[in-house]
């Protein structure tokens, strides 16, 4: 089907590494124009603008730190300027900071909950004024099943999922009037960068845990974003879709 | 769903229900009588002239003067939390009148019977249920629409 | 066609009335007019109540007042014109009696508007407008007034003072009208100073909720001579309507229904505005009264804020008006008001009014308003 999502403007957040590069990468295969934030990588996040320009799409990377309320307002007023407008915002960057609650510091707390939950809600903010004064948007927050369920090791990680989820049904009640859509993704494990520090007997466990028997590529994920991208998805709204393989059932 | 129309909404079904949705998506929509081509706003389904029941939606711009207005302080029932609020009654430049409150862009002192105003479609934002309504702006005040295709 | 003659009138204390029921105030005014006529219930044939159905907890209210004046199996019912309520019912009972189908009709207005709680009654309050495209903005009744009252001093600079002074007169003489509401006078300082309920007006500008009765006997020519000495003849009956909603009334500094109306009852009753001796007028917020001297021809268009600073309406000017008090002083129990209007003028001409009598009357108006302009009846009343 032809998701009519030519023209579209598009902010990625976490978009030089896994999930949120093919995120974007796919966005520009479908015709939008892609601005994605990064923290550190600088050589990923141009490669990725080049690749989205190959495909005939403008694309824009800003070196941010999410959790910085004010760097996100700019953002998208940036973005809004060099593209001439936004339509689509999807909300990645994330970290995780493991450790069982008796050894977790309060820096590490605050860290995760600052980037992870903080963050999108210093995005989604900013695109809502937007999108509520166009009377159209799509909103898509990258969560995991770790908010869905609790995971060892991970009260904070867990926690911002959680709240993630939280807050986009929260927002869909709000900007629905508006004709905005706001979803989560929630992904089991992917073959990212953040799986490859983890050991090889973990990873088993979680191909263990799934029903398909495999863990899902950056592109599995990105298929589902782009497609709750476009205006076939329009009557979708305020929901959680796993995509996880069957790992969490 | 014309229910959402208005802060109290007292008149939930009626044939010109999609006005409302019009509203919603930023059009203020009046009607045009099919057969013998008068238009009438605010919309009717059944022509005041010829009895005909077929009708379009035709849009307005929503630009007018102001013929009288009124500061209500004592409210009615449901209006008391929004009240001291200004009604305003304008004269159409398409024709028609339409009632509605003025907006933060004019000050109350400035207005006059005989100005220029802009009606824009607005969306309540404080209330969890969709409520639209129009407001009495200063001329050239303008909104985005949504594609007209996509209305209900 | 027969003329048609008021032999008796009566009329109940107007007030917050939390000692009555509606049947209860409408028995009151009812039994007043039964003994000012000096008839039994054997000469009446019908009998037509004038009332607003949904500020009252009884349904079908014509029905109960009937069984409680001890009228069954007399035919029975309501007329409903939002504030002209009871000068429906007259004009009624005057057709059925024009129309020879009757001889003798009783004429019912009543009212309880106090039986509903504050909510109810704000709510009601917000619409008398057209529902669908303005009370959802919250209009109010006197917020429609005060619309017209602002295109009014637009139009011809018509001043808050001038609207004041005749809530200023009618107090005056609602203070020598022991059936009124408030009785007592007021100043014109008092009232600036009060606070503002639709701009421009402010407390005083507007009329009080009461509740209240009063009534007529009607009676055929033949009938009224045979049964009183000083029948009070309806000479001229008018009625007319406009766009309910303002979004399509032709002008807004009058009222299009009561320019008709007073035509058609000029017409018929073969009078000019110049004849009429003294007048009730619907004054149910203080411009009301000087759109309604314009309307009726008592003075020009626009002129009408100079009338009353000139004192024209009082006894001794150009035509008195609201010798009653009007409905500023009496309240306004909304389907009593048309019958209290009647019930004025008729004893204005049979001289009876006593400190509030207008010299050699003998052509009397009365003009009954409702809602916010949708309807007007206009009466004229002759005595030979």
């Amino acid at each position: 089907m032809d998701l009519g999502l030519k023209g579209k403007n598009a902010i990625v957040t976490g978009g030089s590494l896994g999930i949120g590069t093919s995120i974007a990468i796919e966005l520009g295969r479908q015709g939008c124009n892609v601005a994605i934030n990064y923290r550190k990588h600088d050589t990923e996040a141009k490669e990725v603008v080049k690749k989205i320009e190959e495909m005939g799409c403008k694309a824009l990377a800003v070196k941010a730190d999410v959790s910085i309320f004010k760097d996100a307002q700019n953002m998208v007023k940036a973005v809004i300027e060099k593209f001439g407008g936004l339509q689509i915002l999807i909300c990645n960057a994330g970290i995780n900071w493991d450790g069982p609650i008796w050894s977790m510091s309060e820096e590490q707390w605050d860290k995760v909950i600052n980037v992870n939950l903080k963050g999108y809600f210093n995005y989604n903010k900013a695109a809502a004024i937007v999108f509520k004064e166009q009377r159209y948007g799509k909103i898509i927050n990258i969560s995991s099943i770790n908010g869905l369920r609790g995971k060892f090791a991970q009260t904070n990680y867990s926690a911002s999922k959680g709240g993630e989820i939280a807050l986009s049904k929260a927002l869909a009640k709000e900007l629905g009037r508006f004709n905005v859509n706001v979803n989560v993704v929630a992904p089991g494990m992917v073959k990212t960068d953040m799986a490859a520090n983890i050991p090889p007997e973990f990873l088993n466990k979680a191909i263990d845990e799934t029903v398909l028997g495999r863990i899902a590529s950056p592109e599995d994920v990105a298929n589902l974003v782009v497609f709750l991208c476009s205006d076939k998805a329009r009557h979708i709204t305020g929901e959680v879709i796993k995509i996880d393989g069957g790992q969490y059932i | 769903m014309f229910k959402w129309y208005g802060w109290v909404n007292f008149s939930p079904y009626t044939k010109v229900s999609r006005f409302a949705n019009y509203l919603r998506g930023g059009y203020i929509m009046g009607s045009k009588c099919k057969k013998c081509g008068i238009k009438t706003f605010p919309p009717r389904a059944d022509c005041p002239e010829c009895m005909s029941s077929d009708f379009e939606y035709v849009e307005y711009t929503g630009k007018g003067t102001v013929h009288t207005y009124t500061k209500i302080v004592a409210a009615p029932t449901g209006f008391q939390d929004v009240a001291p609020y200004i009604v305003g009654l304008v004269d159409l430049e398409e024709g028609g009148r339409l009632v509605a409150w003025f907006g933060e862009s004019i000050k109350e002192e400035d207005i006059k019977i005989g100005m220029p105003v802009q009606a824009v479609p607005r969306i309540f934002e404080a209330t969890p249920d969709i409520k639209v309504y129009l407001s009495l702006e200063k001329p050239g005040a303008s909104w985005k629409k949504m594609p007209i295709q996509d209305i209900e | 066609m027969t003329r048609v003659g008021v032999i008796g009138i009566g009329h109940g204390k107007f007030d917050r009335r939390s000692d009555a029921t509606v049947q209860e105030l409408a028995f009151e005014a009812f039994r007043y007019a039964m003994e000012d006529a000096k008839i039994t219930k054997k000469e009446l044939q019908a009998s037509i109540v004038g009332s607003v159905p949904e500020y009252h907890k009884q349904r079908s209210l014509s029905g109960v007042i009937q069984e409680y004046l001890g009228l069954n199996p007399l035919p029975v019912w309501l007329t409903e014109c939002a504030c002209a309520s009871s000068s429906a019912a007259l004009r009624t009972a005057w057709m059925s009696i024009k129309a020879g189908l009757y001889d003798v009709v009783a004429v019912i207005g009543c009212q309880k508007m106090t039986e509903l709680s504050t909510p109810e009654i704000l709510a009601l309050m917000g619409r008398v407008g057209e529902v669908q495209w303005e009370s959802i903005y919250g209009t109010t009744f006197p917020g429609y007034y005060a619309m017209f009252a602002k295109r009014h001093m637009h139009e011809f600079g018509t001043t808050r003072e001038q609207m004041l002074k005749v809530s200023v007169k009618n107090h005056f003489y609602g203070a020598k009208n022991p059936k009124a509401m408030f009785q007592k006078e007021i100043t014109l300082e008092k009232a600036l100073a009060s606070e503002i309920v639709a701009s421009p007006f402010c407390l005083y500008d507007c009329c009080a909720n009461a509740d209240g009765a009063a009534a007529l006997i009607l009676a055929s020519e033949e009938k009224a001579k045979k049964l009183s000495d000083t029948p009070i003849w309806i000479d001229g009956a008018g009625c007319a309507t406009t766009s309910m909603s303002v979004l399509r009334r032709p002008n807004l500094y009058g009222l299009p229904s009561a320019v008709e109306a007073g035509k058609q009852a000029y017409k018929m009753a073969k009078v000019e505005p110049k004849d009429i001796k003294v007048a009730d007028v619907h004054d149910c917020f203080s411009i009301a009264e000087i759109m309604a001297y314009e309307d009726l021809g008592f003075c020009e268009k626009g002129k009408g804020g100079k009338f009353i600073e000139d004192k024209q309406s009082y006894i001794g000017g150009k035509h008195p008006v609201n010798i009653d008090g009007g409905l500023k002083a009496k309240g306004h129990p909304i389907g009593a008001t048309g019958a209290s209007q009647a019930t004025e003028i008729v004893k204005q001409l049979r001289g009876e009014a006593k400190d509030r009598q207008v010299p050699d009357a003998d052509i009397g108006l009365t003009h009954n308003v409702g809602g916010i302009g949708q309807y007007t009846f206009v009466h004229i009343f002759r005595r030979d």
